[in-house]
């Protein structure tokens, strides 16, 4: 099997899994809500908040969603020790890397779509076609997260303070992709053109193809018996 | 061609690597001399600045301690690929050091900085480019810190604390380009511009001071680190014969 098979075989045993138990969308869907219920308290959000915080905010909310998520990436394998035989069986790692990643990717944007209409129901967004270019800074912020997030949570599964570790190793690296997505989204929601925002989705482009090749490259060196 | 000349690169490469950590007899005199040189110019020789007055003389200290910082996060980056490639448990050690030695070069940057800006900007804080940068690395590295505080001592960890050096470093641009996107009107730090020749011989010495300071330190660290390394073996040795 080539690459893309073994990155597909894992990225539908996952999808599988979780169609059946829906134990990470559920939970981290609801969690953003949280988040979101959470800062309206701080900021009452809707009226003119929205072009003020209401990007950091859905972000924020985004990040904590997907640590809860990352943190789940390898827990069945390295709680039913199925790791192992993930290990030895005769494919490449980046395989099991990349359809890792590309299942934190699904999983991170399926929540980002189910919770967007909840975020411009509090912050009172208009509705309307102006918000298109929103799903590609979803798609590429999402595929930030999940680039370094599958990275560190395998670093993260093999240690003894998992839960503790992996924000603090993730939250510092996303920042440059996490800035270019709050900033491209406050354009998005001030109506500016899609031209406006090209410097921020060139960073996140970079961000991912730098991020997700390195990754596949030192995933090797992280799974390493 | 490149097969034969990776060993001879890798040779060249390790040993100027720890060219910079070897110990030399006349170390600590060379340092003191240099630092007092370095106070006696910056508070005595240097003259004051028109402008900004006396609190300008931080910046005898305050840039070469962000250039400090800079190599030192670039020898963890250096170190960590060849840890990764040669698996030399040397490397490791030096990557270690090296980190630790940048977070507080970093913090050094970050205690001057706003000491500085209380009387130029007015507050202590701007979220201004350079800044911004300065601490985003900073908690890049304090998290790769913790990354090996929190680790056992295996193998494991430092393959992963190699990994992370690696990409943190890789990000500096990243960030250093994001957060100037963000905030670009705000570039606040001053640009350099050397009237008088005094400030430039006071700016060569306190320079030297400051390398002089990461190279001692860097140094007094890999050889703690080596230390703390050798002690642990023997202990797991002397468990395992009991």
């Amino acid at each position: 099997m080539n690459l893309l098979g073994q990155a597909w075989a894992i990225l539908h045993k996952d999808l599988l899994a979780e169609w059946r138990t829906k134990e990470r969308l559920s939970p981290m869907a609801f969690f953003v809500l949280l988040v979101l219920l959470v800062f309206n308290f701080s900021f009452e959000l809707g009226g003119a908040a929205i072009h003020e915080i209401g990007p950091g905010v859905l972000w924020s909310s985004f990040v904590f969603a997907s640590l809860l998520g990352l943190q789940r990436t390898f827990a069945d394998e390295y709680e039913n020790g199925c790791l192992d035989s993930l290990l030895a069986a005769p494919s490449e790692r980046s395989g099991l890397y990349l359809g890792k990643m590309l299942g934190n990717l699904v999983f991170l944007l399926a929540v980002e779509l189910i919770s967007l209409p909840f975020f411009g129901l509090f912050f009172n967004l208009t509705p309307g076609l102006y918000l298109a270019p929103l799903l590609l800074v979803f798609f590429l912020g999402s595929a930030s997260l999940a680039g370094v997030g599958t990275l560190f949570a395998a670093i993260s599964c093999n240690m003894r303070l998992r839960e503790l570790l992996l924000p603090l190793l993730l939250v510092p690296m996303i920042l440059p992709a996490l800035i270019a997505c709050i900033d491209a989204t406050q354009l998005v929601l001030q109506r500016r053109p899609p031209v406006d925002l090209i410097p921020q989705l060139q960073i996140l482009v970079v961000y991912v193809i730098v991020f997700v090749t390195l990754s596949i490259i030192l995933f090797e060196f992280i799974l390493e018996e | 061609m490149l097969c034969s000349l990776t060993p001879v690169l890798y040779r060249a490469f390790g040993n100027l690597l720890f060219s910079v950590v070897k110990p030399r007899g006349f170390d600590s005199p060379v340092l003191f001399v240099a630092m007092v040189a370095a106070l006696v110019a910056v508070f005595i020789y240097a003259p004051t600045e028109r402008e900004m007055g006396i609190v300008q003389r931080i910046y005898y200290f305050h840039v070469p301690s962000a250039i400090s910082a800079a190599i030192a996060f670039f020898i963890v980056f250096a170190s960590s690929i060849l840890y990764l490639w040669r698996r030399e448990d040397r490397f490791d050690a030096l990557a270690n050091s090296a980190a630790e030695v940048g977070v507080l070069f970093s913090a050094i940057v970050l205690i001057t900085g706003p000491i500085w800006a209380k009387p130029i900007w007015g507050v202590f804080w701007r979220w201004e480019p350079r800044l911004t940068t300065m601490l985003i690395l900073f908690t890049m590295y304090v998290a790769y810190l913790m990354l090996r505080t929190y680790g056992s001592r295996t193998e494991h960890s430092q393959r992963f604390a190699a990994v992370f050096g690696i990409l943190s470093f890789v990000n500096v641009p990243l960030v250093h380009y994001s957060v100037k996107l963000w905030a670009p009107e705000q570039q606040l730090h001053p640009i350099e511009v050397m009237l008088d020749p005094r400030m430039a011989q006071v700016r060569g010495i306190s320079y030297l001071a400051v390398f002089l300071l990461l190279r001692f330190l860097l140094q007094r660290r890999f050889v703690l680190e080596q230390m703390d390394r050798a002690i642990f073996q023997l202990r797991r040795q002397l468990e395992g014969s009991n």
